[in-house]
């Protein structure tokens, strides 16, 4: 009886290390129709926001970084302003998330961010610093911008593209679709979001490497 | 000259100046690229005349563009020419391109010099002079931040002289194109949330290869992470993983596949041979979507999403008492408690040897389910159970019971094993020993699971990290409170039978059920990793079970020992030799007919397809979450799914039966678990027609609930 606990001793610490060694990697990504990833941060006004705060309402998450030309493009014709104005106009909570690494060349700091965000005339409730990239990484945001959608219930019910012309002449934008619009239409009225994935198009997020 | 003279040469000068600024060139230089507009005409510019037009790029250092599939982020470069009247242009000529990382994404571009050809047909033929090309070329360059580019081009073609000037560089970059894959096979079908591919009849030099896959098609595939490829013969087969937020479903995907040391690659078309699953399953769809939100759970399990922290806590405690009945711990911890009685007097060491034990219990708990949820956090696909998908893990466990049951029956005894000094220590330190039990006390019981554990576990990965960890530090509570309450109520201990020879008697008996364990591990092992794996354990523990003799029994002297001892670790090493290859490697491939066959029972493999289809077709599905190692599912199987009545009413209602086997890890099955909010096996789902999700029954099964959940469905005609 009393040698079961040397035999702990012994195969206890072998137990764990082989326990250590089982992973194998496989990303896991938020996906449209699923439960959108949890996630609290602080903001760029040095407050915790979280997804649950706003549970119950339609919630719009954006990747921003001001360095991108693509998302200057949206910004500097003013479209994203009006799609946000568009969006809080109707109940809809908007957040803009910036994913960038504290070591790359595009970062901001938060009053910076601030400012940025105050002089575009931005219409988004909160802007979310996500330096060490776990939003990012939960929602498999790849660009910026990348758009996504939430549902009242909790649903991701769009992810992609801000609109379909993939290019970064400001000139495209009136002839081309905004994705974002047209599924906040849907989803606010209860009708299933049609086209509920696109591609979406711009620079890579700057996320910080070994995270 | 004159002042006036002056003056009008001055202006002409400007204006022609001014001309040739705003003219177009064949290049354009930025900061990052030098781009030129190049061309190859080796016999004049004529109807039926070669003729090659194309775009360099030479990319400043670290600098580059992309590919027609950029990957998670860019451009491709675009081409828009201006051409004499009735001339053709053909697409861009895409070299194969070099995978660009980027932190946790992946882009395909060119970086140092790069060549965009276009095949061009003129018509007519100019009699002389030279004829006009004009290019508009835009493109994306990033290093660690992108400027999207582009210029004006233009160059004068001669119609009677050769353009051969650039004749080098378009042919390396004909080279560089992958070539076409006559006499490939090529087809892809979606599995959960892989794709899985199968390319037979490529080159024989290729075969044993590693093989590089870049698709066309943006939007479909993960672009980062190394897909799992092997190869049977010469088909080579490749998973890649699909993209969580895919926007593509193409029934035919263009891909090209690139060698070590072959540059240029192949390039091939994949045929998808199943359908693609709907791309954002939503709530307003018809079909009831594997993902949706309402999961309607069986009355004897409470409903999960009104599960709360103290139900998931209540839950916790009970599983984790009712583990202490399973055959992997009641050995171990009865002839525990009857060690009290030769104690009974003692009762403040008992009292600490019982905290002892408890805090080993609760810290193996939580320290387990800490090394889980971290994985998780990590973005691991794993779930409870997940040590025992692991074939070392399997046979270190059936080591570790054999050698537990050989010193019960007394093959040897373990003080002899360790120097004098040790022996000393752990009578000195009986609270350390007594944590250690606990500990070992764990490790024994990970094998089985108890009912409600299911729920509760499923429950606590999804919660805040230091809800879960107390959902499983309560699981610990639960499975040390006997112990804990004999050494706490002396009076409990004195109930206890008195010590006497039957307590040897015992001792030995207790050895029995650790060996079935071991025969249960055994048959384990086997379904991972095969009948040589099997063999080899065995061997392994009869190698370890001289060695414990030889080094540990009362009866042989030093000499004895030593000699033993050592033909026994010549042994135990030669056998370990032999055996470790087969306990880690995979198995070899098994040979996939094209149409699986339903086993004898009638059940078919799981997979997402499947469930969807059956669904379609209005037909009931009933999914049998399982694994060799899950000693619940396993009873289930034996009893209640093998009943006669129930099998007659599951072919009456026309069931699609799917078993979905988890006993090696498998991440579209975790995937497709973590969905249902469960994290471990076994789990009984039940879709029937008309209804919004699945219904899960309860873990211990029984035939009324099979009838009762069967009896909303239509028996078929």
């Amino acid at each position: 009886m009393m040698s079961r606990r040397s035999l702990a001793v012994l195969i206890g610490p072998v137990l764990g290390a082989v326990l250590g060694t089982l992973a194998t990697v496989s990303a896991w990504a938020a996906s449209v129709g699923q439960a959108a990833p949890p996630f609290t941060v602080t903001d760029t006004s040095g407050k915790q926001v979280s997804l649950a705060d706003f549970k119950g309402k339609h919630v719009v998450l954006e990747w921003v970084n001001p360095g991108c030309p693509f998302v200057v493009k949206h910004y500097s014709s003013s479209n994203m302003q009006a799609t946000q104005k568009d969006a809080t106009a109707k109940g809809v909570v908007w957040l803009a998330v910036n994913s960038t690494a504290t070591e790359h060349r595009d970062f901001l700091a938060p009053a910076a961010m601030t400012q940025w965000m105050q002089g575009q005339k931005a219409a988004a409730n909160a802007t979310l610093m996500d330096t060490d990239g776990k939003v990012g990484r939960a929602y498999g945001a790849r660009t910026t911008p990348h758009m996504y959608i939430i549902n009242p219930a909790g649903t991701l019910v769009y992810a992609g593209g801000i609109d379909d012309k993939p290019t970064a002449n400001a000139a495209d934008i009136p002839g081309a679709t905004n994705h974002v619009k047209v599924a906040l239409q849907e989803t606010l009225a209860g009708k299933a979001v049609t086209t509920a994935s696109t591609k979406p198009y711009g620079c890579s997020v700057k996320y910080a490497s070994g995270a | 000259m004159t002042r006036i003279s002056k003056f009008f040469l001055i202006l002409w000068a400007a204006a022609v100046g001014g001309a040739a600024a705003a003219a177009p060139s064949a290049v354009v230089s930025t900061p990052q690229v030098r781009a030129e507009l190049v061309a190859h005409a080796p016999e004049g510019v004529a109807a039926g005349k070669p003729l090659w037009l194309g775009l360099k790029i030479d990319h400043q250092p670290h600098w580059h563009t992309y590919w027609k599939n950029p990957g998670d982020s860019g451009l491709p470069t675009t081409l828009e020419w201006t051409l004499p009247a009735g001339w053709q242009v053909g697409s861009i000529q895409w070299p194969t391109p070099q995978r660009l990382p980027i932190g946790p994404l992946m882009n395909y571009g060119y970086e140092g010099t790069l060549l965009l050809p276009v095949a061009v047909t003129a018509v007519g033929a100019a009699a002389d002079g030279s004829v006009q090309v004009r290019l508009r070329a835009e493109w994306l360059v990033c290093k660690d931040v992108c400027i999207p580019e582009g210029g004006d081009f233009s160059i004068e073609l001669p119609v009677q002289a050769a353009t051969a000037g650039h004749a080098g560089l378009f042919a390396t970059a004909r080279a560089a194109q992958p070539q076409s894959a006559a006499g490939t096979q090529a087809s892809a079908a979606v599995e959960g949330n892989q794709l899985v591919l199968k390319v037979a009849g490529l080159p024989p030099a290729w075969q044993g290869q590693r093989l590089q896959f870049f698709p066309e098609l943006p939007g479909v595939v993960q672009n980062a992470g190394e897909p799992t490829t092997s190869w049977s013969g010469n088909e080579w087969t490749a998973r890649v993983a699909l993209d969580a937020q895919r926007s593509e479903s193409p029934a035919l995907l263009p891909a090209v596949l690139v060698t070590a040391g072959q540059n240029a690659g192949l390039q091939i078309e994949l045929k998808l041979t199943t359908a693609w699953p709907p791309a954002a399953p939503s709530a307003a769809a018809p079909l009831p979507a594997l993902g949706d939100a309402q999961v309607t759970v069986a009355d004897a399990s409470p409903p999960v999403g009104a599960l709360t922290l103290g139900g998931a806590l209540l839950l916790a405690l009970l599983g984790g008492a009712l583990l202490n009945l399973m055959p992997c711990v009641f050995p171990v911890l009865s002839l525990k408690v009857l060690a009290f009685a030769q104690h009974a007097d003692d009762r403040r060491g008992l009292w600490l040897g019982g905290l002892a034990y408890t805090a080993g219990v609760v810290m193996s708990f939580v320290a387990l389910a800490a090394l889980l949820l971290a994985l998780r956090a990590g973005g691991e696909q794993l779930g409870w159970g997940f040590q025992l998908q692991s074939p070392p893990v399997v046979a270190l466990l059936a080591v570790l019971f054999t050698l537990i049951g050989l010193n019960l029956v007394g093959v040897f005894e373990v003080g002899h094993l360790l120097p004098g000094r040790w022996a000393a220590a752990r009578a000195r330190h009986p609270a350390a020993d007594a944590w250690l039990t606990g500990v070992l006390a764990v490790a024994v019981a990970s094998p089985c699971t108890a009912p409600f554990m299911g729920a509760s576990l499923g429950l606590a990965v999804a919660l805040p990290t230091w809800q879960a960890l107390l959902v499983f530090a309560t699981l610990g509570l639960g499975m040390a409170l006997p112990y804990l309450l004999v050494s706490g109520w002396p009076a409990l201990a004195r109930a206890l039978p008195r010590p006497g020879v039957w307590m040897l008697h015992f001792k030995t008996v207790m050895a029995f059920p650790m060996f079935a364990t071991v025969v249960w591990l055994v048959w384990v092992l086997g379904q991972q990793q095969g009948i040589d794996a099997v063999a080899g354990l065995l061997a392994l523990l009869l190698a370890l079970a001289f060695l414990a003799w030889a080094l540990g029994s009362r009866s042989l002297g030093l000499r004895g020992r030593r000699g033993f001892g050592a033909l026994a670790l010549g042994v135990l090493v030669a056998c370990l030799a032999w055996a470790l290859p087969s306990l880690r490697d995979a198995p070899a491939a098994i040979a996939q007919a094209g149409a699986v066959e339903p086993d004898k029972d009638g059940w078919l493999p799981w997979s997402a397809q499947r469930v969807e289809q059956a669904q379609a077709q209005g037909r009931t599905v009933f999914v049998d979450f399982t694994a060799a190692w899950c000693v619940t599912c396993q009873l289930n199987k034996k009893t209640t799914l093998a009943q006669a009545e129930v099998k007659a009413l599951l072919a009456a209602k026309n069931v699609l039966l799917l078993r979905a086997d988890w006993t090696r890890r498998d991440p579209a099955i975790t995937a497709e678990l973590s969905r249902l909010k469960r994290t471990g096996v076994p789990v009984y789902a039940l879709y029937t027609p008309g209804a919004a999700g699945p219904k899960l029954l309860n873990e211990i099964l029984s035939v009324a609930e099979i009838r009762s959940a069967l009896s909303a469905v239509a028996d078929s005609t």
